[in-house]
């Protein structure tokens, strides 16, 4: 992080004006435009979050503490064939990718793709965007994409107990089946790492569909297959007018990895993860306006309950819009709720099997150039249990891209 | 007030008709004219490899980045008279800002239709001029009027392999090349001048060159970029 804080210094430090007009304004290309190279640069500077742990991601990286680097790239040999990746680092840890895929328009008068490989996910619309770069005003992410819930893939609790136990401690939850080890909870839906499988699209003119089979889920998108099960997802999307673009979504696909459904008295028992989910986005003049809704349920079996098989259901919403207020000043904010469902955890006792939580941002943004944007953001959260339940984080961010 | 109007006419056609008089008549305007050639092509602007999308993205049209201008460093008196409200025309068409460059005088406002089945939001940060014509659909049309000399890089924010060049100019004398590189810059009164050479992607030349009293043409090529 200090590596990130001395950058950072760096670059606001100096006189951007100079040193702004030698950075790259576009990608780097060769052999006639066939092979595209682009880059994305993002320094995030905030405050520490020891206690809550509200902005962690499933690498567990704070969100408004992170130095980012991301490379992408895309080599068309032929007109319909093109191979497409992108490797990441997290505060300069370990190189990964991202992205690596093939796509093939197998007609070249029908609008129809496939891809395969590590795409990006066929569900709602988040996830797809290079969101810390141009598309974005705002720092942190979607509690619904970001936020670590209490359950994990390859631990399991044998009881409701277990379960709420861990209540507003996604960041670092044991339990008794399966891995031993203290690990971070999952998201709804991952946005840092992208599944492997296959994906066809097709579009027309005012609609395009979206389906796809992978190797993980949602919320635990996987390199290589972990429980003998797929995932099935989908989204179709209209756009009635120029401006307007309505998603609905859908997912369903094995959950627990093979180290926990091993240890379940009945292996064949559902433990997949169903979502369904609406998007939208309008956008006129100077305005953008985006919202997605995301309702995610967990079948979970309690082995230490033999027979319970409970729906651990969990309802992510956020709406956000971004104002451009001159040419290089815009501002944008977010509203931002996750909620879960109720058990029954004894007599007259049903509380929600995580805590929900609450999140507000607000951010303003300055272009240096047209591809380096400074933004400065306020972010608060609430949360209805843990240690600490409320929390507010101002956060600073230096993003480039090419 | 009508009054004062009349007055700054009437001054004004008679310092006119001195300017032109004291010339005698044996002064000729001539041409400077030539050729732009460019060492090394640009390549076209590539899209920026985007692992969201899930289809190949539409084809957009070649940027031509070929196009340079030419004009004067200093230009005649003659050239800063004022034209009435000049207009040009910089279309979004597939995908592109046509045409790539544009020249034009100061003063001059330039009309952005979007002729795209979807948005388009031109904007420059340039200091020059600085402007945000927000989303805008299909038919329509926004403008801007470019009061300063200097260059202005135009760009799309939806679009980023979109961009284009205004060269906004005081005087009158400058070219955009042709298909060929060519160029000619009509009506040079007679004089000394620097003819300057610019392109995107290359350093700009200058020349300097003599319109002789007799008019007639001046030759100036170019050949810009790296050897």
């Amino acid at each position: 992080m200090w590596r990130a804080l001395l950058l950072l210094a760096f670059c606001v430090a100096g006189p951007p004006a100079a040193w702004a007009q030698t950075l790259p304004t576009g990608p780097v290309s060769a052999f006639d435009g066939r092979v595209a190279v682009g880059a994305e640069v993002a320094a995030t500077v905030g405050a520490e979050d020891h206690l809550a742990y509200f902005n962690y991601t499933d690498y567990e990286h704070n969100t408004l503490r992170m130095f980012r680097v991301a490379l992408s790239a895309s080599w068309q040999p032929v007109s319909r064939v093109v191979l497409i990746g992108e490797i990441r680092t997290e505060d300069l840890e370990s190189v990964r990718p991202y992205a690596a895929y093939v796509r093939v328009r197998p007609w070249t008068r029908l609008r129809l793709d496939v891809q395969a490989g590590q795409i990006p996910p066929s569900f709602g619309a988040y996830g797809r965007r290079g969101y810390q770069g141009a598309d974005s005003g705002l720092i942190g992410y979607p509690l619904a994409y970001q936020y670590l819930t209490a359950i994990r893939p390859d631990a399991a609790p044998a009881t409701v107990a277990d379960l709420l136990l861990m209540r507003a401690r996604g960041w670092r939850t044991t339990y008794p089946l399966g891995s031993v080890d203290a690990g971070p909870g999952v998201p709804l839906i991952s946005a840092f790492r992208w599944d492997t499988g296959v994906q066809l699209h097709w579009e027309a003119e005012t609609v395009d569909v979206t389906a796809g089979v992978t190797t993980g889920t949602l919320a635990d998108p996987q390199g290589s297959d972990n429980n003998d099960g797929k995932q099935v997802s989908g989204r179709i999307a209209v756009r009635p007018t120029t401006g307007l673009v309505l998603g609905a979504s859908g997912a369903r696909g094995a959950f627990l990895s093979r180290g926990v459904t091993r240890l379940l008295p009945d292996p064949d028992a559902p433990h997949d993860q169903s979502a369904l989910g609406a998007d939208g986005e309008y956008s006129r003049g100077h305005w953008l306006v985006r919202g997605e809704v995301v309702w995610s349920r967990w079948n979970m079996p309690f082995v230490g309950e033999p027979g319970r098989i409970a729906n651990l259901d969990a309802l992510g919403a956020w709406i956000e819009g971004r104002y451009r207020l001159t040419p290089r000043i815009t501002v944008s904010g977010r509203a931002d709720r996750l909620g879960f469902s109720r058990l029954a955890a004894g007599p007259g006792l049903t509380p929600t099997w995580d805590a929900n939580v609450s999140r507000f941002e607000l951010s303003g943004g300055y272009a240096l150039q047209r591809n380096l944007v400074l933004r400065l953001a306020v972010q608060g959260n609430h949360r209805d249990g843990g240690r600490v339940r409320t929390q507010t984080f101002v956060a600073g961010q230096l993003a480039y891209w090419f | 007030m009508r009054r004062i109007q009349l007055l700054l006419v009437v001054c004004a056609v008679l310092i006119s008709a001195h300017g032109t008089a004291s010339r005698g008549p044996s002064v000729v305007n001539g041409t400077i004219r030539g050729r732009v050639e460019l060492r090394h092509a640009p390549a076209d602007l590539a899209r920026r490899p985007n692992v969201g999308d899930v289809a190949m993205p539409r084809p957009h049209d070649a940027t031509d980045r070929r196009r340079s201008v030419v004009y004067l460093e200093v230009a005649p008196r003659a050239a800063f008279d004022q034209r009435d409200e000049p207009h040009a025309r910089l279309d979004q068409r597939n995908e592109t800002f046509v045409p790539h460059v544009l020249a034009i005088v100061a003063g001059t406002t330039v009309d952005f239709p979007n002729n795209d089945k979807t948005y388009h939001n031109v904007f420059s940060l340039s200091s020059t001029k600085t402007f945000d014509l927000g989303r805008y659909a299909a038919g329509k049309s926004k403008s801007v009027r470019f009061d300063r000399p200097g260059i202005v890089r135009v760009f799309c924010d939806i679009h980023s392999h979109m961009s284009a060049f205004v060269l906004v100019f005081t005087h009158r004398y400058f070219a955009v090349t042709d298909d060929e590189g060519r160029y000619r810059l009509d009506n040079v009164p007679p004089g000394s001048y620097t003819v300057v050479a610019w392109n995107e992607s290359a350093p700009t030349e200058s020349r300097r060159i003599v319109m002789a009293e007799s008019g007639g043409d001046v030759e100036a090529n170019f050949a810009l970029g790296r050897r």
